[in-house]
């Protein structure tokens, strides 16, 4: 199916120069530590924590609403420490999902209210269903799809995923305009 | 995003008669013809785990009978375990200075599972180390195995041996003569009995597995004691582990993770590789991507008007061109029962042509395999098989019911090449292509969006889901077999279904 338009009020949303779109009803902790590489949007009610480590996303990302995007922490014996969340391009996060991962690849598609676990590493090329919660420290292969709680492989993606992503990520991005004055 | 989350709403019908969406398919620009992944051969590239993307080279994964030897996952909930940090108290307590021992124990971090559980003492390395179970029926499996071994070894020599006789130009003097073997070993003073060389090898076989018919009591504590379901295994816990089977949690041991695969995938009539993947287990590209999203048009349903039986209802669907090369885009009306047999005898033709296109060397690679068409090569010409010839399946019948019908368009429309420049372009729509204004609704570079009429039948009850189908004909431009491009007519079958019912007329 093609998409529909996402119409949003556009006083509603902040766009920059590299073609961000960051909705101002947000959470965006430590913005000095927040990178969005470009043509990222950020919808209503997201929270990014940057105040607790870097957070870097790649180009066409999409953080859905009331989505939280929180850098993990380990343990050690003197206290914890919060490692840095990295994202790459074509990254799609569902609505109310958490995401806790350190690492997260290309490619990667992460339905509604999901938990990506402490210290996860999705891969290049992954699905993560609706609702499934991802143990800390689980490691997402390439074109695997996850699914359940706990989250387990439950099948294989398409080896063209790649370009699916990028033709969704880039078409949503299109799709993402201002409501039209009458 | 159907495609990622479903439902598939537009279906492609395989070369093999199944339907699948457009990004499952593969297209063998040798023969050709759509593929899928039940009519290609799979072969396994490389071996991976997938939790520390080690590439782990066959003969050894066979070794390690397909698991990784430095991770495990949890014996109680099956997800990944990960290695933990217990430090103990220093070495000699009286040197304050000496650093405290750092200790290592396995824990699941979703389930809370730990090797201490099982009393697996801590290990002072990271990886490694850990003690591997032994199964109690090792050896005689062991055993059994060398024996089928040894069986199959004596078979194969002795088929070999059969051959080399049948094969034998020379006959045998004692055929000329009359004389029998037998006759013959008395006279030059060897013993008389022959032994069959089968039961001379004869593998020593194992002591006989002996049934007894004597049982244990049920022990009377199981109707007498209450269960408790905390100790007790499930079935999927018991089954993780096939060779001990533990019944009580607290014979939970930590299980090697099983190893994932690369696969590369070939088509079965022509040898040729349809995909090919990359070494690196974390690599997401091909070396050989022969997928049918990049060469055949891709279909999507944009809108479709409430569908009510009996009555025409407009239906938009939005055509885009993956290829670098303009093609035209014509229907054709579906009729289940006949086509099949013309869709086959045009393909037959387009190979034969390329067939008489194609080098030396690439004939010899088409004649080796089971295609009925290229009968023009003699086979005496084959020179070594390097594979088996691969097997030809018999396209099935397409199982999908058609029961809307669909106005076919006599008018054909282009599709421009695709331009990864042309989101860029802030120049606007502009193209010089005259379209039929009835058919083609807006084209943007190599999209354009068609207008189709569609009819659910009358008879169609309430809330059925409508499906409709049409066989898609465009030019797909060939440029592998020789310097200039070629063009085909390229017709594939096309179901969509367009939703439920709404009413009727």
């Amino acid at each position: 199916m093609e998409l529909r338009d996402i119409n949003y009020n556009k006083s509603d949303y902040v766009e920059t120069a590299s073609g961000n779109k960051v909705c101002r009803q947000t959470v965006l902790c430590g913005s000095q530590n927040i990178v969005l590489q470009g043509k990222v949007i950020v919808q209503s009610e997201a929270i990014i924590r940057g105040d607790l480590a870097n957070v870097k996303t790649g180009r066409f990302c999409i953080i859905s609403k009331e989505a939280v995007l929180r850098p993990p922490y380990k343990k050690f014996s003197k206290g914890v420490a919060f490692f840095p969340l990295s994202m790459g391009d074509h990254v799609y996060v569902g609505e109310r999902s958490v995401v806790n991962a350190a690492i997260v690849g290309n490619y990667v598609y992460i339905g509604k209210n999901c938990v990506i676990g402490r210290r996860c590493t999705l891969k290049d090329c992954c699905v993560i269903e609706d609702n499934t919660i991802l143990a800390p420290e689980t490691v997402v292969p390439p074109f695997a799809r996850y699914g359940g709680s706990p989250g387990t492989q439950i099948g294989e993606l398409p080896e063209c995923q790649a370009d699916l992503m990028v033709d969704f990520t880039k078409s949503y991005y299109q799709h993402f305009q201002p409501t039209k004055l009458i | 995003m159907s495609y990622i989350t479903g439902p598939d709403v537009v279906k492609y019908a395989c070369s093999c008669g199944l339907l699948k969406p457009i990004s499952h398919l593969y297209f063998c620009r040798y023969c050709f013809q759509l593929r899928c992944s039940f009519c290609v051969c799979h072969e396994v590239d490389s071996n991976f785990c997938g939790k520390c993307s080690e590439n782990i080279p066959s003969s050894e994964a066979r070794v390690k009978k397909n698991r990784c030897g430095n991770c495990y996952v949890c014996p109680s909930c099956q997800q990944e375990l990960s290695t933990r940090i217990a430090s103990k108290g220093p070495v000699n307590p009286e040197d304050s200075k000496s650093t405290p021992k750092k200790m290592y124990y396995l824990s699941c971090q979703f389930c809370r599972w730990s090797s201490r559980d099982v009393g697996i003492p801590d290990q002072s390395t990271v990886t490694g180390g850990w003690p591997e179970r032994e199964n109690v029926h090792s050896n005689r499996l062991q055993e059994l195995v060398d024996m089928y071994k040894a069986i199959v070894l004596a078979q194969k020599q002795q088929k070999d041996k059969d051959k080399k006789k049948q094969r034998g130009k020379f006959l045998s003097y004692t055929d000329r003569t009359g004389v029998t073997a037998a006759a013959l070993r008395k006279r030059i003073g060897l013993p008389a009995e022959f032994t069959h060389p089968i039961l001379k090898n004869k593998p020593k076989e194992p002591e006989p597995a002996s049934a007894k018919t004597e049982v244990d009591e049920v022990p009377e504590q199981l109707l007498t004691e209450p269960i408790n379901l905390m100790e007790i295994t499930t079935v999927e816990q018991r089954l993780l582990q096939p060779e001990a089977q533990p019944v009580t949690v607290d014979k939970l041991f930590p299980v090697h993770k099983q190893l994932s695969i690369k696969r590369s995938l070939r088509c079965r009539h022509c040898e040729h590789n349809v995909s090919k993947p990359e070494y690196n287990p974390s690599s997401v590209k091909f070396k050989i991507q022969l997928f049918a999203y990049y060469h055949i048009p891709e279909i999507r349903i944009v809108t479709v008007e409430p569908l009510r039986a009996g009555k025409q209802c407009e239906l938009i669907v939005k055509f885009t061109n993956p290829t670098q090369h303009q093609t035209t885009i014509a229907f054709l009306k579906l009729n289940m029962d006949e086509e099949d047999a013309s869709l086959d005898s045009e393909v037959a033709e387009v190979i034969q042509d390329l067939d008489q296109t194609l080098s030396l060397q690439e004939k010899q690679q088409m004649s080796l395999t089971s295609l009925p068409l290229s009968t023009s090569q003699p086979s005496s010409l084959i020179s070594v098989p390097s594979r088996q010839p691969s097997l030809t399946i018999e396209p099935r019948k397409i199982s999908q019911e058609v029961n809307c019908d669909i106005e076919v368009p006599t008018s054909s429309f282009i599709l421009p090449p695709r331009d990864d420049a042309a989101e860029y372009d802030d120049s606007g729509d502009t193209h010089n292509i005259q379209d039929d204004p009835k058919l083609v609704k807006w084209r943007k570079s190599n999209k354009a969006f068609i207008k189709l009429n569609v009819t659910p039948m009358s008879d169609l009850a309430l809330n059925s889901e409508v499906v409709c189908g049409f066989i898609m004909q465009h030019i797909y431009t060939n440029t592998v077999a020789s310097k200039e491009p070629q063009k085909y007519n390229h017709k594939v079958k096309v179901f969509l279904r367009l939703g439920q019912l709404v009413g009727s007329e």
